[in-house]
This record gives structure tokens, C-alpha cells and sequence, in this order.
């Protein structure tokens, strides 16, 4: 009883005047550039604006785990997450605001495509999602069901497939030479792995396959780190959107909604961007000035429809890959 | 025959008999409990539904086949395993002997990592294999052989204190009869060794139905070919189809369960024996 009295008082006491507290529940792909390049310098910012200092908490995991940690009460002021498709599952569960993304640029803090990534020298000349169908391509991408990263990366297949055709137009037939591709996609995928980042790993701890489809800005993460791998942007490809809101009755609880607020106004300034740039992602708004220009025509989840459409499209990402008869031979045009 | 000495009704009695019922039910029972009874809220044709989606059907039969494949194979290696230890001289046979329990001391993850190094792709043995057209990690072969790994013990832990036991007297006498090695083995020994051998079957049967740390590094997860029960599960828990997992997750319960109830039917039968 004792204890737990020092205990909040401490707390208390930690909360006080000199020092503000916030807690951050982010997606795992933005972990390096939140830890080393976001959180401190928003702290240096906050520092610099109201003399105050900022004390940040950061929790990261898979995009579909910190949902269920959050609706579940970790007690985390802001959520970014890969996928609005996830954000809007905290929204029915009244996490946070139901208009959450008619906040300022639609709720999104960090932006990135996706790409093809193969071994140094493009051995297999690789160069358009076609390509990673054709037979005895070693595809990896993580499972769909279990990663919000593989989401991206099949619909940025189907959509590149679906769009070639015209979305207006979009019929039955359209929709099953996209699937189709998908599919012949799938079935050269070596191993479903659970998360982008054991994707990763395989590709360049273990050697293997030829290409891993993935964000930009974790190729260029492995680059950083040392890592012999290149990537190609494809004709046409997915523009990846990472929204961000607050946790409603945390801030509440806590009474931090002005820092919260004001870290994803941060996040979402040009020097926030700027510094997500080092990190490998793409600005939310212009054109990167230290990323590589691409001429790929880039299109967005609105494009396609929206989340739920797609995931209907694509029978809940519960595609089988194709028997190999009927892989053999098989092209897609 | 002697009484054996009654503890009196102190408390202390009291405290042990129903801590640890307490405990039981806490720890054991009452999780298995919320889980058929939150799977049954949702009601049967919910239930059944989700249990007979073409994923969740594939997926069940593939961890039924991997692991009847695999008591099939550790049934004999793990007897034979069991035969050598106890019958024959060997040296630093205690080292052996404690090498037999690694696979429960080894992390399920680790175990997987250890097969893809040497049967992956890139993997000195799998590079071998893969060129004579064998594929086995990522591919169904590797889903029983990490089964085959991890549920080792069993059969070889169940027979071996069976086998100790024994009384050579009766293999005497049928070697002394005029029966070969072979014979006497068959018809004497074997069946003395049934009910320890089916036991040990059942545990690793029902272990392997439900293994997902070793089997999600080495199976390939693709729906309909190489995802297996647990790892359907964990999908259908990280996309939101809660009513999936627990349908699913509640038919292997009930699995498992009954391959346990059958290995303490025959753990009773040995013990019979034992008594004769």
C-alpha cells in the first residue's frame, strides 16, 4: 500500500511541471527512423518551443498487434500504423476518432513505394511485376494475414495489373487476369514468412530467392546497414501511406493532446519529413530531393477504390497459389 | 501389507488438496474453458462454418498427415531408439541417453532455424538435396521433419522405463524353446511393449498437431498447400477473424484432448501389466 503510493507519487512527480510525457505505439517499419531521427529531434523542438522537457515512450510492433495492444489499453497517445485499413479498426472500436483521417493531409505521417528487390547486378533482369512471375523466379513476400507490409505489396500487383486495364472499365475479366497474376506471383513465393522484416532476413542473411517485394524505405534501411541489395521500381506501383491519430481517452487521460498533436504536426512538417528522407521514405507531399526520380507512374489506395474493396477483390488475400501444371509454361502478359 | 500412514485433517492437508485443485483449475482448466465457451457463444453454424472454409479444412488435413506421418516414423526409430539404449553395451551411453531429451530443451524457433541452416535452400544438405530434385524446407517433407524432431522423446521416454522392467525370463524361455531372435522379439517382447509404445505415440501425436514455432520456419505457409492448423491460426488472428481462429484452434483442443484421453487409457493398461 505504501509502495504503491510512493509509486504514484512518483509518478506524479515525473509528470510534473518540469517534464511532459508522451507515449508513441508505432508499426515496426518506422522503428530506426522514429527512434534515431524523429524522437529526438521533436524533443529538441518541443524543448526549443515551450522550454519544457519531453519525455517519449515508444512501443513498437507488427501493425495488426499494436491494433490489438491498443484495443486491448496500451496506453499510447498516438498510433501509427501501416494501413488506414488498420486505423479504421481502431476508429469501430472508438480508439480513436471515427473522422480520423479528415484530419490535416488525410491523417498520413510517412510515405514510401513499393518496390522490387534483387541481388546486386540484377542477374535475373527483373524488372516489372511480370517478371516475378515468369517460372523459376524465387519471389519472397511476407504473409498477407499475419504482415501489413504484404498487403501492400499485392495490392500494389493487382493494382498495377487492374490499372493497365483501366479501373473505370474494370470487369470480371479484368479483375481475374489481375488475380491471375497475383497468383502466379504467389505460387513462386518460397516461403510466406510472417513479417517483412523475416522476409528480409532470408533474402540477405540466408540467400534466398531472387526478388523480395517490399518498401522502399527498407531497402534502403539494408543499404545503410551494409546489405548487398538493389532495387528496381516497376513500370507502375503503389504509393504507401502510413497514417497516424490519437488514442483518444489516453490523451484525454493524460492530458498530453497538445504534445500528441503537436508531434504528429511534427511528423508531418517538412524537417519531419525531412528527416523520415534519411531514413529511406518518400515525403508525403512533393518529390524527394535524396531519393533516386522515378518516371514509374505511382498510384494510390484511392485509385484502386479504397482498402476494403481490394481486400474483397482479392477474396481476403486468401489467394491459392496455382498448381504447377498449371504454373508451367504460364506467362503473364 | 501396510496402511499407509493417514495425514489427519490439519490444515495443512486441506491447504494442499485445494491449493493445488485451485491451482489446477486456474492454470489449466478455466483457459481451456473461456476458449470452447467463447467459441460456443458465437453458435454452431458460425462454428461449423468456419471450420469447413476450404483454408481451414486444407490446413487441418495437412497437420493431421504430417503428424500421422510422423508417430508412424518416430513409433519405430523412437523403440529402436529405447531397444539400443537399455540392451545394448555402449560407450558414453549417459551422454546419448541425455542427447535423447534435447528437443525439449532446444527453443521450438531455435529447432527451426537449425533445419533451415542444413536443409534450406542454401543449406549444405538441402543444396545437395535440391539437386537430385528433392525440395524439403518450405515444402511439406520439412514440416515433418521438424515434427519428427520435436516429438523425439516420447516414444523413446515411454518405452525405455518399460523395457527395464522387463523380465528376461520369459525371452529365455522362448530363445530356450527353439524360437529365433526374431520370433521372440514379435511375440514376446513386442507385445509387452504395446501399450508404453501407442502412450508415447498419442503425446507425440497430439504435441505435433499443435507445434508452431519449429513448423512456421520451415513450412512454406502457403494457404492450401503447405500452411498447417497453427499457422492458419495465427493468420486468421493477425487479420481479424477471430471466429476462424477459434474454431479451428477448438477442434485441435478437442484433437488433442482425445489422443491424451487414449494415452491414459493405455498408461493404465501398462500399469495393469506392470501388476500381473
Amino acid at each position: 500500500m505504501a509502495a504503491a503510493l510512493l509509486w504514484q507519487a512518483g509518478c506524479g512527480a515525473r509528470r510534473g511541471a518540469d517534464r511532459d510525457v508522451l507515449t508513441i505505439g508505432a508499426f515496426s517499419v518506422v522503428r530506426e527512423a522514429f527512434h534515431e531521427g524523429i524522437v529526438p529531434e521533436f524533443q529538441a523542438y518541443w524543448k526549443a518551443k515551450t522550454g519544457r522537457e519531453l519525455e517519449i515512450r515508444e512501443s513498437y510492433n507488427s501493425s495488426g498487434a499494436m491494433v490489438r495492444a491498443i484495443d486491448a489499453g496500451l496506453p499510447a497517445d498516438v498510433v501509427v500504423l501501416s494501413h488506414s485499413e488498420d486505423m479504421d479498426a481502431l476508429a469501430r472500436s472508438q480508439r480513436v476518432r471515427l473522422d480520423w483521417d479528415r484530419s490535416a493531409k488525410g491523417g498520413v505521417v510517412a510515405g514510401s513505394i513499393v518496390v522490387i528487390g534483387v541481388r546486386p547486378g540484377n542477374p535475373r533482369h527483373l524488372k516489372d511485376w511480370g517478371d516475378l512471375a515468369r517460372p523459376k523466379v524465387g519471389v519472397l513476400y511476407p504473409d498477407p494475414k499475419t504482415s501489413g507490409g504484404a498487403a501492400w505489396n499485392i495490392n500494389a500487383i493487382f493494382g498495377s495489373a487492374l490499372l493497365a486495364r483501366g479501373t473505370q472499365s474494370a470487369g470480371e475479366r479484368e479483375l481475374d487476369e489481375a488475380r491471375r497474376l497475383v497468383s502466379l506471383v504467389q505460387s513462386n513465393v518460397i516461403n510466406m514468412d510472417v513479417s517483412s522484416r523475416q522476409s528480409m532476413a532470408n533474402f540477405l542473411d540466408r540467400g534466398l530467392g531472387d526478388a523480395i517485394v517490399t518498401y522502399e524505405n527498407e531497402i534502403v534501411l539494408s543499404q545503410k546497414a551494409g546489405h548487398a541489395i538493389e532495387y528496381v521500381v516497376p513500370r507502375s506501383t503503389l504509393r504507401i501511406e502510413n497514417p497516424a491519430a490519437l488514442v483518444e481517452d489516453m490523451v484525454r487521460k493524460h492530458g498530453n493532446r497538445e504534445i500528441a498533436e503537436a508531434f504528429i504536426a511534427f511528423v508531418q512538417s517538412d524537417r519531419g519529413q525531412g528527416i523520415l528522407e534519411d531514413f529511406g521514405f518518400r515525403p508525403i507531399s512533393g518529390t524527394s530531393h535524396k531519393l533516386p526520380a522515378t518516371s514509374a507512374k505511382l498510384f494510390s489506395m484511392h485509385d484502386l477504390g479504397g482498402w476494403r474493396r481490394v481486400k474483397a477483390q482479392l477474396n481476403g488475400y486468401r489467394l491459392k497459389a496455382l498448381a504447377l501444371a498449371e504454373l508451367r509454361g504460364a506467362r503473364f502478359r | 501389507m501396510t496402511r499407509k500412514p493417514r495425514l489427519g485433517p490439519s490444515a495443512l492437508a486441506f491447504g494442499i488438496r485445494y491449493g493445488s485443485l485451485t491451482y489446477l483449475g486456474l492454470v489449466l482448466v478455466f483457459p481451456l474453458l473461456g476458449l470452447v465457451f467463447d467459441t460456443l457463444r458465437t453458435g454452431p453454424a458460425a462454428f461449423f462454418e468456419a471450420l469447413f472454409s476450404p483454408a481451414a479444412q486444407s490446413s487441418l488435413t495437412l497437420s493431421f498427415a504430417a503428424a500421422l506421418i510422423m508417430v508412424g516414423v518416430n513409433a519405430v526409430m523412437g523403440t529402436a531408439t529405447a531397444w539400443v539404449l537399455v540392451r545394448y553395451r555402449l560407450p558414453a551411453k549417459s551422454l546419448l541417453n541425455a542427447l535423447i531429451d534435447l528437443p525439449f530443451a532446444v527453443p521450438t524457433l531455435v529447432t527451426g532455424i537449425m533445419l533451415v541452416i542444413l536443409f534450406g535452400p542454401s543449406g549444405a544438405v538441402g543444396k545437395a538435396l535440391a539437386g537430385r530434385g528433392m525440395e524439403v524446407i518450405y515444402h511439406k517433407p520439412g514440416i515433418v521433419l521438424a515434427l519428427l524432431y520435436v516429438t523425439y522423446p516420447f516414444v523413446v521416454r515411454s518405452v525405455q522405463p518399460v523395457l527395464l522392467e522387463l523380465d528376461r525370463a520369459e525371452e529365455e524361455a522362448a530363445a530356450t524353446l527353439g524360437a529365433g531372435p526374431a520370433t521372440t522379439f514379435f511375440r514376446v517382447t513386442l507385445p509387452a511393449l504395446w501399450p508404453a509404445i501407442l502412450s508415447g505415440s498419442a503425446l507425440a501425436f497430439s504435441r505435433a498437431l499443435g507445434e508452431y514455432g519449429a513448423v512456421v520456419m520451415v513450412a512454406g505457409n502457403h494457404p492450401g498447400e503447405t500452411q498447417t492448423a497453427p499457422l492458419f491460426i495465427m493468420g486468421a488472428i493477425e487479420s481479424g477473424e477471430v471466429a476462424q481462429a477459434k474454431a479451428v484452434s477448438t477442434f485441435l483442443l478437442a484433437c488433442s484432448l482425445g489422443a491424451l484421453l487414449l494415452f491414459k487409457w493405455f498408461e493404465r493398461k501398462t500399469e495393469a501389466q506392470d501388476e500381473r
